[in-house]
């Protein structure tokens, strides 16, 4: 079945706790799948992301490391990170790419109060939809993996698109396009699934006992998974072991929601059984 | 000859409580936008979402500055003693109008006093967590979490607060508003609603 962008989930609407089921479900569900063992650090991902989204370049620095911005921005959607950590009595580069994961239960859809601002389709893709955006930032507070960047000067909050022009033209994302070693993979989720699993057992018989797949349970896994070649030293792939974005968090918000409804009800007919009961003090006792 | 009035609230007194009134019923209508999805048309008020989210926290920084002022002005007044306390175990029949039966207030009852200690605190909370929602970059998720829950929290019992205000202010006790809008009241409503304070007689 064709990809028709068939929408799963809008910010502050229904959809966003009760996904949107259609005629036009059922399409393909793609996951990017990350093999940081297969990274040379060329940053080329990094080039094409710029390019194809024309996002604005940024002066960098040397802060004595190979990666090339200190942090993501809203006009750096991805960012390679190179952890420097001793493995051993080797130095070791723990390599993040660092992007939106689009998350199967998106905790900045969950958190955003803009109808519309955050759309998932059903493909996986998390899209911001900045015309829709109101600049508030909790959906900076709702990511788990501290993706999203709030522009000062359009007051707006940008991240990682997935390409979704690309992919909405049966075209891979850029940076997936650009990889010269496949370390970066584009497919169906499922299948992608498959290949990470094999990769692992790879990794495995070169030694690497604890490579493992990231794709969090806690949001529901990701359509950005990784292959982790040192998956019990999570932390030092600046990847948290346990993000979790479920609407659970917002549940104290949900709830507040329901109270208050009834609270400021309760008042207002209060107000009119007094009023009906008692009604006002006569006029002349105060006049 | 006409009936001479009492004084009650001051023009500085009268702006600022309008001030954080008429902010209140601002940020009340942004806010509940921001809270519930349906409600979000509210923000065409000022102009659209994003006009509504850049407004809000200034709007809210004059509520918060007008709730200090309110506080240094009135916080004198607002320690309850034991007659206060008499009023309060004899509050229903200050709400059914049985007047014979209420013990006498003073400037302010213990209504008004428990209001304004409730509503100060609900001040500083609004003030603290807006701040920290303001300027998000600043601060850990967790921090905002938590902030957003208490703003809410903190909103649904201002909310309730300003119902009964309004309706105890104007359509329950006539005469009352009188005083919040020209400073000055009858000397038959002082009698009946504070007669252990009698302004400073101004005459018409």
């Amino acid at each position: 079945m064709p990809d028709t962008l068939a929408i799963k989930r809008i910010s502050a609407t229904p959809s966003a706790l009760i996904p949107l089921n259609s005629l036009r479900s059922g399409g393909p569900v793609y996951s990017k799948l990350v093999d940081i063992s297969k990274c040379i650090g060329c940053k080329g991902c990094e080039v094409a992301c710029k390019e194809w989204n024309d996002l604005k370049v940024e002066q960098t620095t040397n802060f004595g490391s190979f990666q090339s911005h200190k942090d993501l921005s809203s006009n750096t959607w991805l960012l390679m990170r190179f952890n420097e950590v001793e493995v051993g009595d080797d130095l070791s580069w723990m390599i993040k790419k660092d992007a939106c994961l689009h998350c199967e239960e998106p905790g900045c859809l969950f958190s955003c109060p803009a109808p519309g601002a955050i759309v998932q389709y059903q493909n996986g893709i998390v899209d911001f939809n900045q015309d829709h955006c109101i600049g508030c930032q909790y959906c900076v507070s709702g990511c788990p993996f501290d993706i999203p960047r709030f522009d000062k000067e359009t007051k707006t909050v940008a991240k990682c698109n997935m390409c979704i022009d690309r992919v909405e033209a049966g075209l891979e994302p850029a940076c997936v396009k650009t990889c010269p070693t496949n370390a970066i993979e584009w497919g169906i989720k499922e299948d992608m699934l498959a290949l990470a699993d094999k990769k692992l057992d790879r990794l495995r018989e070169r030694g690497y006992e604890h490579a493992a797949i990231y794709n969090p349970g806690g949001v529901g896994g990701t359509h950005m998974m990784y292959v982790v070649p040192h998956g019990d030293r999570l932390e030092d792939y600046s990847l948290p072991a346990h993000p979790t974005a479920s609407p659970g968090q917002l549940r104290g918000l949900n709830v507040l929601q329901r109270v208050g409804s009834y609270l400021l009800g309760f008042g207002v007919i209060s107000a009119f059984v007094h009023f009906l009961a008692v009604g006002p003090e006569s006029p002349e006792e105060s006049a | 000859m006409a009936t001479p009035l009492l004084h009650r609230f001051s023009f500085f007194e009268r702006i600022v409580h309008w001030v954080v009134g008429v902010t209140f019923v601002v940020l009340l209508a942004t806010g509940l936008a921001f809270a519930y999805p349906a409600l979000f048309w509210l923000t065409t008020v000022l102009g659209g979402g994003a006009a509504a989210r850049a407004l809000h926290p200034q709007i809210g920084s004059l509520f918060g500055v007008g709730m200090l002022c309110m506080f240094g002005l009135w916080v004198r007044d607002m320690f309850l003693d034991g007659q206060d306390r008499a009023w309060l175990g004899a509050i229903k029949h200050y709400v059914t109008h049985d007047r014979d039966k209420v013990p006498p207030a003073g400037k302010y009852n213990a209504g008004q006093k428990l209001f304004f200690w409730v509503q100060s605190l609900l001040g500083i909370v609004f003030i603290v967590t807006g701040g920290l929602l303001w300027f998000p970059e600043l601060f850990g998720a967790a921090w905002l979490n938590t902030a957003r829950l208490l703003h809410y929290a903190a909103t649904l019992g201002g909310g309730l607060f300003l119902i009964v205000h309004v309706y105890l202010g104007t359509i329950a006790y006539p005469g009352t508003a009188r005083g919040m809008i020209e400073g000055k009241v009858t000397p038959a409503w002082a009698k009946l609603h504070h007669p252990r304070w009698s302004g400073d007689r101004v005459d018409r």
